[in-house]
């Protein structure tokens, strides 16, 4: 009987067989799209047969379900909330896996804080806004977007200033204006707002000037009203210091302003200086003969 | 899971950055903390509006290395206690609802820490938030039960918002981002 020989062609077919037959059974291949907006349903495409579990492992979720290969897989709009990187995996025979990432949506929170609470007026760069954006389910919105910083004085014209946010955040740093009062900063993107205050008082005295009214055997001294460059009255309370030099020495005396004006009354001994001050401003001196 | 023996060591490296680059810019801070902690390594150059002060940049550095220890340990026993030591807001949150769902599903991670490099983008003048984007090497593998059903070994990049407590900094945002954005 002739001899048959299997052709190179046959023998490589025979392997790639046997190889297949050696192999276990592949998982169903699994195509998630690359990326989702947060809070979308959306549908995975499956390729496969019969029946296979699902696993979806995100940032604040793990699902875990059993499915049918021969439709697509549902993700429902609860599963995917959260941004970040999810992973899917689908085990039949085998497991196979994909990831894809959920992007935040559109901006629906901002986060806003504006520092420091109180600023004296006229001030430059001393007033500091930052806006987080987050979307409906808290997530960092990424995407740019603007925020409209609008600012109020509590007199004086409004005005505004548009920022990009740059990985979801907008800052802006502003002067103070030169009145005392309220000032109200709107951070706005969109549709959304948030307005936090901040209260601008008085900045440091200036042309502090205090004059001496005999009285009897004491010298009463009294400021004129205490206003800081811009005309705005130093709130009640801040601390004058009144000092005088007489023959017995050097006194000084604290007096707290009361509407606007700070007055004391002190004995002097022979001539004598008397000076003023408020915080790091002196005031004018006034000399005493010591004759009263 | 990579550690540095010797974490004074560590520690006098870092001041020594610090005080070099007396402009505020720490070019590479590293820290780690015990046997298990990953290494972190910060860069702070060009911060703005604020710059970042030494001690902060320490503290952020222990804190984040700190954070992941105990995220790895908690998504590979489904236990909660002890997130609330680095982490709080959303991060917290959102880490809670995961483990909860993990622990119903059965599923749990197996975390293998590489390190991780923070880059440090944003901190607010006032000092109640710094933005980091961290790129991590991690080893991820999900078991359902004792099977193992997929490893990841891919770079993994995280926007990160940290802000600070009364003795430390806490992970108040952490959403994993696509490694291709060019922040």
């Amino acid at each position: 009987m002739k001899p048959t020989f299997l052709s190179d062609l046959q023998l490589l077919k025979a392997a790639a067989l046997l190889a297949l037959c050696a192999l276990p059974a592949m998982a169903a291949d699994l195509r998630p799209p690359a990326t989702v907006q947060a809070g979308q349903a959306f549908s995975i495409p499956v390729q496969g047969s019969g029946g296979a579990t699902f696993y979806l492992v995100g940032p604040d979720i793990v699902v875990k379900r059993e499915v049918k290969l021969d439709s697509a897989v549902q993700v429902q709009a609860k599963e995917v909330r959260a941004a970040g990187r999810y992973q899917v995996i689908l085990c039949d025979s085998g497991c196979t896996s994909a990831s894809f990432e959920v992007k935040a949506a559109q901006p629906a929170h901002l986060s806003f804080f504006l520092h420091p609470s109180r600023v004296p007026v006229s001030t430059p760069n001393s007033i500091d806004a930052t806006a987080f954006v987050f979307d409906q389910y808290y997530n960092l919105v990424l995407a740019p977007s603007t925020v409209d910083f609008k600012i109020t004085p509590a007199s004086g014209a409004a005005f505004s200033r548009q920022v990009p946010t740059k990985r979801g955040v907008a800052w802006l740093r502003t002067d103070s204006t030169r009145n005392e009062g309220r000032v109200q900063v709107t951070a706005i993107d969109g549709n959304v707002q948030e307005a936090r205050v901040v209260q601008q008082v008085a900045a440091e005295a200036c042309g502090l000037r205090v004059r001496a009214l005999p009285s009897g055997k004491t010298v009463t001294l009294e400021t004129d009203p205490v206003r800081d460059c811009s005309g705005n009255a130093l709130p009640d309370g801040t601390v004058v210091s009144f000092t005088t030099v007489d023959r017995d020495g050097k006194s000084t005396v604290d007096t707290p302003l009361k509407k606007g004006i700070a007055k004391t009354q002190v004995s002097i001994h022979g001539p004598a200086q008397v000076t003023v001050a408020c915080g790091v401003v002196v005031g004018n001196e006034v000399s005493l003969s010591g004759k009263l | 899971m990579k550690s540095t023996t010797n974490p004074s060591a560590a520690l006098t490296k870092i001041s020594g950055r610090f005080f070099k680059l007396a402009s505020f810019v720490i070019a590479a801070a590293a820290l780690a903390i015990g046997q298990s902690a990953p290494e972190v390594h910060l860069d702070a150059e060009g911060l703005a509006p604020r710059p970042i002060e030494e001690l902060t940049g320490t503290t952020i550095v222990r804190y984040y290395a700190q954070a992941w220890r105990d995220l790895a340990t908690a998504l590979d026993a489904n236990r909660t206690e002890g997130l609330g030591e680095e982490f709080t807001g959303f991060a917290k949150d959102r880490l809670a609802k995961r483990i909860s769902a993990q622990t119903k599903t059965g599923v749990h991670l197996h975390v293998v820490d590489h390190g991780h490099r923070l880059k440090a983008v944003f901190y607010s003048t006032d000092g109640s938030a710094m933005q980091l984007i961290d790129q991590a090497q991690l080893e991820i593998q999900t078991f359902d039960g004792s099977k193992l059903l997929d490893t990841q070994n891919v770079p993994h990049e995280y926007m990160v918002l940290m802000t600070p407590g009364a003795d430390r900094w806490y992970v108040r945002d952490l959403e994993e981002v696509s490694a291709a954005k060019s922040f």
